[in-house]
């Protein structure tokens, strides 16, 4: 991950920006109203569709007038610094610079050429199609890359779905308000994967979650997932898919663990089929919910479904943790080696031991038992 | 070695669906042609003679089937004109009224077809959902798409292209592992100053535009063009020996420069 330091230290403040500003301000008056009579009077145009992405504005509202005299300047345009005012406007004369002599994102790329190439890409921002200038000063900037108001606060000015996220959210992500915000995972202008992500899910969160050392909010060391992943070959799908947003949502959740939908905190939980939620968006409830089987599992002994008989109790069902690693383990279908018992954290070892037609679980939970289901005799539909 | 390396990470990338620990439905295996009822009460071949066959399992109520369909469905319209056949496979445990409501929030117009005491579901071991397969001319499974929240209908767009041989193995590749999008390169830097530079020389105004030029080599010195460019405004100043210069950086880049080749010829004048 590519994280950009914001709050670097600021360029030296520039004067001579800062007194050309004083100089064109009415003609940059005149020259604005201009644009936002023609240019920007569609920018809150919403299209009358259901997706909240047809409500994010096409284009945000900007000031584009330079810095009045005395702000402090961090970031200046190299045309317009220099002033050559001449490189965009018709008139080379800071005073009168006139209108730009092409449209704004022509004038751009016109230097900028490389973001031809860039926005070519297969996700690209709406808001950079349409204009630089949502988010950029031609002039100048109290901030670095001309930006018009810091990433973050300037990226949910228009995406207000995720600012109700981010700001209703009871479970928050660092990523979110450390470092480059937004810029830790997005791209602005455009990028190869889906939501301008600079790459697929996976290979974002391990920056930070491959490493040891990664605390939550509560100062609860955070898995690194370098090393589990590693040491434990067999991954869950969405794991082996590189698609962490599967389970978790990134800007912000409130449910533990940033995840999406409902899944039981505790080890142990009441069954209720919305309480697994979030199992439920890729595998099937019946699997929980149907007591006799001879197809929607391998877990069976004989016709006894047993998912059903360890999950689904009125009070202390096992919740998935108790038998399978959420991201990845040593045995096939996430079955883990061991689990946490008791408040010091004692690994429990489950010594579950495959058979060709079933297993057996030693010594853990409940003295050994075993179980053989039908299916290599009588294969069945849903193993 | 390096093409014979890279043809073998296309081809292992290429081949991971297959290796997936649930992934029931094997790939290259002829699936059966059966006859299932469509949500209309119309029979419905499961496949058809197009090039591609594309089935995709789902589930009304789940939020993960609803955002597939709604891009599956927009896939296939872009799709429309080509030997494609989409056919969406819901199983007969949903109420009929659940299904037509799911059918009209994703604006679905491809087949829905009722998955019958989930016959199917069990035959083709559909343990996850939404899920998709896609089935060549001869029947065979060639994809089996688990689900992903981000870019599935990408992966099943180039999966489909690919089948119709609109694109290669590279290509697909590309899209099954994207590239990194980082901004920043010092090289781009270089670029947009020469474009500057460039812009400043056509309006005469040649010092700056020296300015640009040389702010442009001391971020990237490796482009023939620059030092060109950098020639071209030397001449314009009248500093024939620090053209001569720039122009042999150029050709030292470029021996074909056409620009540097015609400033040399000019200052040796």
């Amino acid at each position: 991950m590519s994280h950009v330091n914001h709050h670097k230290k600021s360029a030296p403040l520039n004067l001579a920006g800062a007194r050309r500003s004083a100089r064109c301000g009415l003609a940059w008056l005149i020259l604005f109203s201009l644009m936002l009579g023609a240019g920007l009077s569609l920018a809150y145009a919403a299209e009358a569709k259901k997706s909240p992405a047809a409500l994010i504005p096409k284009v945000r509202k900007n000031n584009l007038a330079p810095l009045a005299a005395g702000e402090k300047v961090v970031a200046s345009h190299g045309p317009f610094e220099d002033g050559d005012c001449g490189i965009c406007h018709k008139n080379k004369e800071a005073q009168n610079p006139g209108p730009l002599t092409a449209p704004a994102n022509e004038q751009c790329l016109s230097c900028h050429e490389e973001f031809t190439q860039i926005m070519a890409r297969k996700s690209s921002h709406g808001a950079a199609r349409e204009s630089c200038v949502s988010c950029h000063n031609p002039h100048n900037a109290k901030l670095p890359k001309l930006l018009v108001d810091e990433v973050g606060a300037l990226c949910l000015s228009c995406h207000e779905e995720i600012k109700n996220l981010v700001t209703q959210a009871q479970v928050t992500h660092g990523a979110m308000d450390t470092e480059a915000k937004c810029l830790n995972c997005h791209n602005p202008h455009a990028a190869n994967v889906e939501h301008l992500l600079t790459r697929l899910p996976f290979d974002l969160c391990i920056n930070c979650h491959g490493q040891d050392g990664v605390k939550d909010h509560a100062d609860k060391s955070l898995t690194n997932f370098k090393t589990l992943l590693a040491e434990n070959p067999q991954h869950h799908g969405p794991v082996s898919s590189k698609d962490c947003s599967a389970c978790h949502n990134p800007h912000g959740s409130e449910h533990f663990r940033l995840l999406g939908f409902d899944y039981p905190a505790q080890f142990y939980s009441p069954y209720d089929s919305k309480f697994y939620a979030l199992c439920f968006e890729c595998h099937e409830e019946t699997i929980l919910s149907t007591p006799e089987t001879t197809s929607l599992t391998q877990f069976r002994d004989g016709n006894r479904n047993l998912h059903y008989l360890h999950v689904n109790k009125a009070d202390r069902g096992r919740t998935c943790r108790a038998c399978h690693e959420v991201h990845a383990s040593k045995q096939p279908h996430q079955i883990r080696d061991a689990v946490p018992y008791g408040a010091k954290g004692w690994m429990l070892k489950i010594n579950f031991t495959p058979t060709p037609t079933g297993g057996t679980c030693a010594k853990t939970c409940h003295a050994a038992k075993s179980y053989t289901n039908t299916a290599v005799a009588n294969p069945g539909p849903n193993k | 070695m390096k093409p014979c390396f890279s043809w073998m990470v296309v081809a292992s990338l290429l081949a991971a669906p297959g290796v997936r620990a649930f992934a029931h439905a094997q790939i290259g295996s002829v699936i059966d042609n059966i006859a299932l009822t469509a949500l209309d009460g119309t029979p419905q071949p499961l496949l058809s003679n197009a090039t591609a066959n594309v089935f995709v399992f789902f589930k009304p109520g789940q939020e993960n089937s609803r955002a597939t369909m709604i891009h599956l469905e927009a896939c296939a319209r872009e799709m429309a004109a080509k030997s494609v056949r989409w056919v969406a496979i819901v199983s007969d445990r949903f109420p009929k009224a659940d299904v037509q409501t799911a059918v009209q929030e994703t604006g679905l117009t491809m087949p829905v077809l009722i998955d019958a005491g989930d016959a199917l579901y069990g035959k083709l071991g559909v343990v996850l959902s939404p899920v998709l397969g896609i089935v060549d001319q001869d029947h065979k499974l060639v994809a089996y798409e688990y689900f992903t929240k981000v870019n599935f209908t990408e992966v099943v767009r180039a999966r489909i292209r690919y089948l119709l041989k609109e694109i290669d193995a590279q290509e697909l590749a590309r899209v099954l592992n994207p590239s990194a999008a980082i901004p920043g390169a010092e090289a781009e830097k270089a670029r947009r100053r020469f474009k500057l530079a460039e812009k400043l020389f056509q309006a005469k105004s040649y010092e700056k535009a020296l300015e640009n030029v040389n702010e442009s080599i001391t971020k990237d010195g490796t482009v023939a063009v620059v030092h060109a460019l950098k020639g071209q405004i030397h001449v314009a100043l009248g500093n024939r020996e620090a053209a001569r210069g720039a122009f042999t950086e150029a050709l030292k880049l470029d021996p074909a420069n056409a620009s540097a080749l015609e400033g040399m010829k000019s200052v040796e004048k």
